[in-house]
């Protein structure tokens, strides 16, 4: 059984506390603890001993998404002092300015692939770069980006055909043409069913939709159903 | 694709020719492209493509050439793409001495959803086959190539998605048929549409037309025939062990790479495979070549622009055209019907019944 949850970046914005409170006491054992943000690192770093993440078997952090140069070192100091507790840390290749001072994470830092408005990172070669500078990291495969990017899941089925070897975690959500996410359509659990197969069972699927909170376990429903390789019945009711 | 690397020019090489209309033809196509391009900057966006079609998308053009071009649109609906048409409409004018078709199949916008889901039934438009087509066959986006790129992909998708017998490997050929067989509805289409166009226009320009569909016009289709027989005749390429073996991703990203090559450098790579057909190779090509010298020469284009169906007979320029294309034509007799390379039997089998 694939482990699932939620980024708490998508379900409370900056709130990483309200996230873990709206996921407690429900089905999930999986979190993905965000600051997309830049400021927002410091006050998770100094508040995750207080956090109750005793029901989640997988817990990963979600680095800024930007990242000022002059703070880089600092940043990376504080993400390794999560990564010490064996939470995986997922990054994206654009918010990377000296590749060197990521090198330390080793294999818990994730690599993400990215949306069709970033200018790197998009597609297998995209990719490759990072990967090449940072041979021991892993890969954190966004199927939502990978599908604005190409909807017809060819650039998909090539990240997971050349870095699947890496794979460790999986970000699912709808990425509108505006590129922000969004709930999981009929036409996206379709496309990703393309390589649900190609996605080990025990890799960790990590819901970035924005749902309310009596929407997270029919979310959750639908996920795992488009991520079923066996072809599970879709189940997209729920509203 | 770099010019050295271009199989027509490795063909060259083995064939010891230099097929020099080609040449300055691609050289001209690259600079005018080049052109276009500066014109036309921060008109395209992640969401529109400018794209060109014919002789400049098929390293063909000549002074007299035009320019036929769309505005490929790929995303949310923005009142402002017609504004984004017309400016290239007016950077296209200043760049080629003729105006494009009267058909109205270029110089306009086309949208991605009548491309990707008109394929046959009522919707599918003469207009929407030909955009499609050449798309696929003969077409070349200048500048961002996001959305030409989903656009190509997502069409290349369905035609094999939605074939099942290459999708399950039942046939006795991994030929993707359905997108064969709209191959060969365009050339059809071509040839008829030839034969409206005449009646409907009372001649004029007949000429250049006929000529253009010995020519120009088939050597797209045949570039289309040969792209779906290479998935059967080599069984190894870039992408590893075809057929069979493969997931349709990597049939439509196989695809895309080969049809990113120009028509002539889809027939000079089936030529590299096969060097007992080298002087096949030379009699298509150079006939092809020297075409294009009529074509790139001003007078003599100008003349067959003009020409009336009664000159025919008497006009040089006209029947050396003509018989131009019938060596072309011997040699692709030849090269369809061959029988070492395994083409007379795909032939017979997709292009006949």
């Amino acid at each position: 059984m694939r482990m699932i949850g939620f980024s708490t970046g998508a379900l409370a914005y900056a709130d990483y506390r309200l996230g873990v409170a709206m996921l407690q006491g429900k089905a999930v054992d999986a979190i993905e603890l965000s600051a997309l943000r830049q400021p927002e690192l410091a006050p998770l770093c100094e508040g995750v001993d207080a956090l109750d993440l005793t029901q989640f078997a997988y817990v990963a952090v979600h680095a800024p998404s930007s990242v000022r140069r002059d703070d880089e070192p600092q940043v990376v100091e504080a993400l390794a002092g999560l990564a010490e507790r064996g939470w995986n840390i997922v990054h994206h290749p654009d918010a990377i300015h000296d590749f060197s001072l990521w090198a330390r994470l080793g294999e818990r830092l994730l690599i993400e692939n990215m949306d069709k408005r970033k200018p790197i990172g998009r597609t297998a070669a995209e990719l490759a770069d990072a990967f090449q500078r940072l041979p021991h990291a892993s890969f954190c495969f966004d199927i939502g980006h990978a599908r604005q990017v190409d909807p017809t899941m060819t650039v998909a089925y090539f990240l997971l055909k050349e870095f699947g070897s890496k794979l460790k975690q999986l970000h699912v959500s709808e990425v509108n043409s505006r590129s922000t996410h969004d709930r999981l359509s009929y036409a996206s659990v379709l496309a990703f069913r393309e390589v649900a197969d190609m996605v080990p069972e025990e890799v960790p699927l990590i819901l970035e939709t924005p749902v309310p909170e009596n929407r997270i376990i029919d979310e959750i429903r639908i996920a795992a159903a488009a991520m079923n390789a066996a072809g599970q019945e879709l189940a997209t009711a729920g509203d | 694709m770099n010019a050295l690397h271009s199989p027509l020019f490795q063909l060259e090489g083995r064939l010891g020719v230099k097929w020099q209309h080609l040449r300055a033809a691609k050289e001209r196509s690259i600079g005018k492209r080049s052109e276009l391009l500066k014109a036309i900057r921060r008109i395209d966006s992640d969401d529109v493509s400018v794209v060109v079609f014919g002789s400049l998308a098929r390293d063909e053009f000549t002074e007299q050439s035009d320019i036929d071009w769309t505005l490929l649109v790929d995303g949310g609906v923005d009142p402002q793409h017609l504004s984004l048409a017309a400016r290239i409409e007016a950077v296209i004018a200043e760049l080629a001495d003729k105006p494009v078709g009267r058909e109205g199949t270029f110089g306009n916008l086309a949208f991605s959803h009548e491309l990707v889901h008109q394929i046959g039934g009522q919707g599918d438009s003469n207009q929407n086959t030909t955009r499609r087509i050449l798309l696929l066959l003969e077409s070349v986006a200048v500048g961002r190539s996001d959305a030409y790129d989903r656009v190509l992909k997502a069409i290349l998708s369905r035609y094999l998605l939605e074939d099942r017998g290459f999708v399950s490997g039942s046939g006795s050929q991994h030929v993707p048929r359905f997108l064969f067989n709209d191959f060969a509805r365009y050339w059809w289409t071509m040839a008829v549409d030839f034969a409206h166009k005449q009646r409907t226009r009372f001649g004029q320009g007949a000429a250049i037309r006929n000529l253009k569909l010995r020519m120009s016009r088939k050597l797209i289709y045949i570039s289309g025939m040969l792209t779906c027989f290479g998935c059967a005749l080599y069984k190894k390429d870039d992408f590893g062990e075809c057929p069979n073996s493969r997931r349709t991703a990597e049939c439509v990203e196989c695809l895309r790479q080969k049809l990113n090559a120009t028509p002539l450098e889809i027939v000079a790579d089936t030529f590299l495979r096969f060097p007992h057909l080298n002087a096949t190779a030379l009699k298509l090509i150079s006939s092809y070549d020297a075409f294009l010298g009529i074509l790139a020469t001003p007078e003599a284009r100008a003349r067959l622009d003009k020409i009336q169906e009664v000159d025919y007979a008497a006009d040089p320029v006209y029947q050396e055209a003509r018989a131009l294309s019938h060596e072309f034509r011997a040699a692709l007799l030849e090269l369809f019907f061959d029988e070492v390379s395994g083409l007379s039997e795909l032939t017979k089998m997709y292009g006949v019944f």
